[in-house]
C-alpha cells in the first residue's frame, strides 16, 4: 500500500496529518498556542464530547444514529440543578448525581426501544427527541436559571485532582472502557456485525434488538456522565445548555471515518476527530480572527465533514474498482 | 437404522399460500442429499425450517433422534446443523476471523473477553482444511466470491457441523471454482458430514449426491436414487411435464440479415485484447469462457459503461466513440446488467414503472409522463413477453422469479434496439423460467434482433446460440457454428492451455 491509498484508507493517519498541520501552524503564528496552559484547556474542552462520541459511536457502528444528545444534556443538567442544587429542592449530590445517570440511560433505552420494538427509523425518532427533550427543558425550568450546585461538585468539576478536572479523568475511563468493549468483547464484535448485514445478523442468531437497545442505552448513560462531570463548571445551568453538541458529536463521529450505514469504524478516529474539531476555536483565537471566530469554527467544522465523506466515497469507489479488477 | 434427519408432516404458509405442505423426508447420516425443485418450490422454507429461522405451523423435525427446537437458530446450530446460502451471507466489513467466529465466540478464562488466539488458530486450521490461502484479516468485502463461500464453509466447520446445507453453491462461481468446491464437498462426507446440496444445476447433482429429494408446489413429489435416475427423469419430477425445448438444440429459422453490431480489435489491456465480433439481425451469438475471462468487460465497454484503448465499436454501421450510454442507446444498442437485482429492477415499484423506466423520455408530453402512452406501452410489453403479473400496478417484487427476469428484459426491450446484450440472463433461474426467457429470446431474434449471451451455463449458451465464441484470458480463443458445438469443444477453447515450452 502506498503512502496516499494509506492515507486514503486509514482515517487516522490523515487526521494525524492535519492536526499536526494545523498545531504546526498556528504555533508558528503564535507560540502561546502550545503553552502547557492552552493545552490542558483544550484537553478539558474535549472531555465530554469524547464521553458521549464514544456512545454514538457504538450507535452508528449498528447501522443507527443519534441525534438527540444535545438536549438530553440540557434536560438532565436541569433536572439535576433540580435536584441537588441549594436553591431547589437540596438532594443529596450522592443521590442527585447517580439519578441523573440513571435517567439519561433510561431515556436512551427508551430511544432504542422506539428505534427497535416501534420499529421508527431512529433517525425520526432522535429528530423528535431533539425538539421534544429541550421543550421539556425550558418547560421544566420556567424560563429561570439554575445556580446554587453544591461547592464540592463546583471544585471537583473545574479544578479536579492531580491537576485535571474529573470530566477529563472520566473521559479517560470511558475511552478505555468503549476501547475494551470494541476490540476485547463479542457484545462490540455484534454491534459490528449487525450493522455490516442486518440480515447475515440474524441469520446467525444474534439479537438485534438487545444489540441496539444496548448502544443507545449506553449513549444515554454517557450523556448523563457527560452532564455530571462537565455541565456544574459553569456558573450557572440555562435552558440553551447543549445546543448544537449533538451536530459537533456526529461530525466527530462521522469525520472519525465511521462509516454512517454501519459496520466500520475505529474509536482511534473518533478520538482524533473529537480533538481536531475541538481545536478549530482556540486556533482560531490564536490567528486573531476576532469577532467572527464563532462563525468560521462551524463552516470549518462543517468543511470536514464534506471532506470525510468525500474521502470515503473515494475509497469505496477505489475497492469497487480493485474487486472489478479481480 | 433411523435416519439422521428426519423432518415429518412439515407445514409453512405466507399470507395463505402454501411454502411447505406436509412434508416428510429423511436423510441418512454421510449421505449427499440434493433437494431440488422450481423457484417457489419450496426449498428455500424448508431450510429455513431446518436452521430455526422460520418456525413451521406444523410438523417436527430430528436430528440423531433427538427432537429440534422449531424457530430456534442457536439450538440448530448447536444440534450441528449449518448453511450456506447462495449469495454468501457474510458480514461484508468484517474480516474473515470475525466472520467465522461472530454469535459463538470463544472467550479467555474469565469469560469477559474474546479469545482471539485460539480463533486465529482455529481459522487457520479450517482453511487450510479447505485448501485455502488468503489473508483472513481483510474485510470479506475484498474477497472473490469462492473466498467468501469458503469463509462461510470455514465457520461451518469451526461449529462442529454435522449437518452442512448448501444452498445454490455455485451460482456465482466459475466452472473451475465450482469443481473445487465439489471436491471439498465430497471431502466433507467422507470425513462423515450429511450434507443437503441445493441446486439447479442438475449436472452436479448428478456427479455429486447419492439421492436426491424433488419438491413442487411445497410438496415432496419424491425421493430417488441418484443412480436410478437420468436428467429428463428429474426435470420432469420437478416440472411435472417435459421439457423439449431444453434439450432441443435450436435450429436457426432463416439466414441472417445485414450486420448490426461490428466490433474490431477493442482492446482495453490487461482486461480483454483485439476483440473482433459481427453480429448480424436475426442472430443470436453465444460469448463463452470462464469467469474472469473478460466478456462482461466486453460487453460493459461496447455499451459505452467502460473505456477502452484501442478498437471500434460500429452499431448499425454507426461509429459509436465510446464512453457513452447514451449514444451506445441511440444508436439501438441495449445491454441487460449481470447483477439485475441490484441494477436491472426497482423492486418495490410497479411492473408498469420498472418496464417504463428506460423510455420515460420518449413518453413525455410537454415535460410531463403521459399516463396513457405509458399504459399502452407496458401492456403491449406485457402480452409480448407473457408477463404474468396481476396488474401492471402490482410491485416487481410480488412477481415470481421468471417473471421478474423478463421484466428486466422487457425494459430493454421497450427502448426497440436492434442489438441487445445479455449478460447472464437466467443466472439463478429455475428451469421452466429459464425456458420462458430462451423461447423469448428466439421470439426476439426471428423478428430481427442481433443478440449477444453472455453465460457461464453451458447448457443454455450450447443451446440457444446460432454461433459461439469462446473466451480465454481476455482474447477470442476460437469461434464454433450453433449445431457443431459441444460442450468438450468449449471447454477446450475456455480452458486456459499448457504453457508451451519454449525450444
Amino acid at each position: 500500500m502506498n503512502f496516499m491509498s494509506r492515507l486514503l484508507r486509514q482515517r487516522e493517519y490523515g487526521l494525524t496529518a492535519v492536526i499536526l498541520i494545523i498545531g504546526a501552524s498556528v504555533a508558528f503564528i503564535d507560540t502561546g498556542f502550545l503553552a502547557a496552559g492552552n493545552l490542558k484547556d483544550l484537553i478539558i474542552r474535549c472531555a465530554p464530547t469524547a464521553i458521549v462520541a464514544c456512545g454514538v459511536m457504538l450507535v452508528v457502528l449498528t447501522g443507527e444514529i443519534d441525534i438527540s444528545v444535545g438536549s438530553l444534556m440540557a434536560l438532565l443538567a436541569a433536572l439535576m440543578g433540580m435536584m441537588i442544587s441549594e436553591t431547589r429542592m437540596e438532594i443529596s449530590m450522592w443521590l442527585g448525581l447517580p439519578a441523573t445517570l440513571l435517567l439519561g440511560t433510561l431515556v436512551g433505552a427508551f430511544t432504542g426501544a422506539l428505534v427497535t420494538l416501534g420499529k421508527v427509523p431512529s433517525i425520526i425518532v432522535t429528530l423528535g427527541l431533539l425538539t421534544a427533550l429541550r421543550g421539556l427543558t425550558t418547560l421544566i425550568m420556567g424560563g429561570n436559571n439554575i445556580d446554587g450546585l453544591p461547592d464540592g461538585l463546583g471544585q471537583m468539576t473545574k479544578y479536579g485532582v492531580l491537576g485535571m478536572p474529573i470530566s477529563v479523568w472520566t473521559a479517560i475511563a470511558v475511552i478505555i472502557v468503549t476501547g475494551v468493549i470494541i476490540t476485547k468483547t463479542a457484545l462490540g464484535r455484534r454491534l459490528f456485525a449487525v450493522g455490516s448485514s442486518r440480515y447475515s445478523a440474524k441469520m446467525v442468531g444474534l439479537n438485534e434488538t438487545r444489540l441496539k437497545l444496548f448502544a443507545f442505552a449506553y449513549t444515554g448513560f454517557l450523556t448523563g456522565l457527560a452532564t455530571v462531570v462537565d455541565v456544574p463548571r459553569l456558573p450557572k445551568i440555562e435552558a440553551g445548555i447543549g445546543i448544537g453538541f449533538e451536530l459537533l458529536v456526529i461530525t466527530c463521529v462521522v469525520v472519525g471515518g465511521v462509516s454512517i450505514s454501519g459496520g466500520r469504524g475505529k474509536l482511534r478516529g473518533v478520538l482524533l476527530a473529537v480533538l481536531l474539531m475541538t481545536m478549530i476555536r482556540p486556533a482560531l483565537t490564536f490567528m486573531d480572527v476576532g469577532e467572527s471566530g464563532e462563525k468560521w469554527t462551524r463552516a470549518i467544522q462543517g468543511m470536514f465533514i464534506l471532506l470525510a465523506v468525500i474521502t470515503d466515497s473515494i475509497v469505496q469507489r477505489r475497492r469497487k474498482r480493485r474487486l472489478h479488477d479481480l | 437404522m433411523p435416519p439422521f434427519i428426519r423432518v415429518s408432516g412439515l407445514s409453512k404458509s405466507y399470507g395463505g399460500v402454501h411454502a411447505l405442505k406436509r412434508v416428510c423426508m429423511d436423510i441418512a447420516k454421510g449421505e449427499i442429499h440434493a433437494l431440488c425443485g422450481e423457484n417457489g418450490a419450496g426449498k428455500s422454507t424448508l431450510i429455513k425450517s431446518l436452521t430455526g429461522v422460520v418456525i413451521p405451523e406444523e410438523g417436527t423435525i430430528s436430528i440423531d433422534g433427538k427432537p429440534l427446537p422449531p424457530g430456534n437458530v442457536q439450538a440448530s446450530e448447536a444440534a450441528g446443523i449449518a448453511v450456506i446460502h447462495q449469495e454468501s451471507t457474510a458480514f461484508p466489513s468484517l474480516n474473515t476471523l470475525d466472520n467465522i467466529f461472530v454469535g459463538r465466540e470463544p472467550f479467555t478464562a474469565g469469560g469477559l473477553f474474546l479469545d482471539k488466539a485460539r480463533m486465529r488458530g482455529e481459522a487457520t486450521k479450517m482453511l487450510k482444511r479447505l485448501g485455502q490461502n488468503f489473508d483472513i484479516d481483510c474485510p470479506v468485502i475484498e474477497l472473490s466470491v469462492a473466498q467468501r463461500q469458503m469463509v462461510a464453509m470455514a465457520r461451518a466447520l469451526s461449529q462442529k457441523c454435522e449437518f452442512l446445507i448448501l444452498d445454490e453453491p455455485t451460482a456465482s462461481l466459475s466452472a473451475k471454482e465450482t469443481d473445487s468446491l465439489l471436491a471439498i464437498v465430497r471431502q466433507l462426507r467422507n470425513e462423515g458430514v450429511t450434507i443437503l446440496y441445493v441446486s439447479h444445476r442438475l449436472e452436479e447433482i448428478f456427479e455429486i449426491a447419492d439421492r436426491v429429494t424433488v419438491l413442487r408446489d411445497g410438496e415432496r413429489v419424491d425421493t430417488q436414487s441418484v443412480a436410478n435416475l437420468n436428467r429428463s427423469a428429474l426435470i420432469f419430477l420437478m416440472v411435472g411435464r417435459e421439457l423439449e425445448e431444453l434439450t432441443q438444440r435450436h435450429e436457426h429459422a432463416g439466414e441472417p440479415g445485414e450486420v448490426r453490431l461490428e466490433v474490431l480489435g477493442l482492446t482495453n489491456p490487461g482486461v480483454f485484447e483485439n476483440i473482433d465480433l459481427r453480429i448480424q439481425a436475426g442472430e443470436i451469438v453465444g460469448l463463452a469462457g470462464l469467469v474472469g475471462a473478460g466478456r462482461s468487460e466486453i460487453a460493459r465497454a461496447i455499451f459505452g459503461l467502460d473505456r477502452y484503448s484501442k478498437g471500434k465499436v460500429k452499431v448499425n454501421g454507426q461509429m459509436l466513440t465510446g464512453g457513452s450510454v447514451k449514444q451506445a442507446m441511440s444508436a439501438g444498442l441495449s445491454l441487460v446488467p449481470e447483477d439485475r437485482q441490484h441494477e436491472g429492477l426497482i423492486l418495490p415499484m410497479s411492473v408498469g414503472a420498472n418496464l417504463s423506466m428506460a423510455v420515460l423520455g420518449k413518453l413525455t408530453n410537454r415535460g410531463l409522463v403521459d399516463p396513457r402512452l405509458e399504459r399502452d406501452l407496458v401492456e403491449k410489453l406485457m402480452s409480448d413477453l407473457l408477463i404474468k403479473a396481476a396488474s401492471q400496478e402490482f410491485p416487481a417484487e410480488t412477481l415470481s422469479g421468471g417473471n421478474q427476469q423478463k421484466l428486466v428484459i422487457g425494459k430493454w426491450i421497450a427502448a426497440k434496439p436492434q442489438v441487445l446484450i445479455l449478460d447472464e440472463p437466467t443466472r439463478g433461474v429455475d428451469i421452466a423460467a429459464k425456458a420462458q426467457v430462451h423461447r423469448l429470446i428466439r421470439n426476439l431474434a426471428s423478428k430481427g434482433l442481433a443478440t449477444l449471451i453472455i453465460s457461464s451455463d453451458m447448457n443454455e449458451v450450447l443451446s440457444i446460440s446460432d454461433r459461439i465464441i469462446v473466451m480465454r484470458e481476455g482474447r477470442i480463443s476460437g469461434e464454433i457454428r450453433g449445431r457443431e458445438a459441444t460442450r468438450e469443444l468449449v471447454l477446450d477453447l475456455a480452458l486456459p492451455q499448457e504453457k508451451e515450452v519454449l525450444a
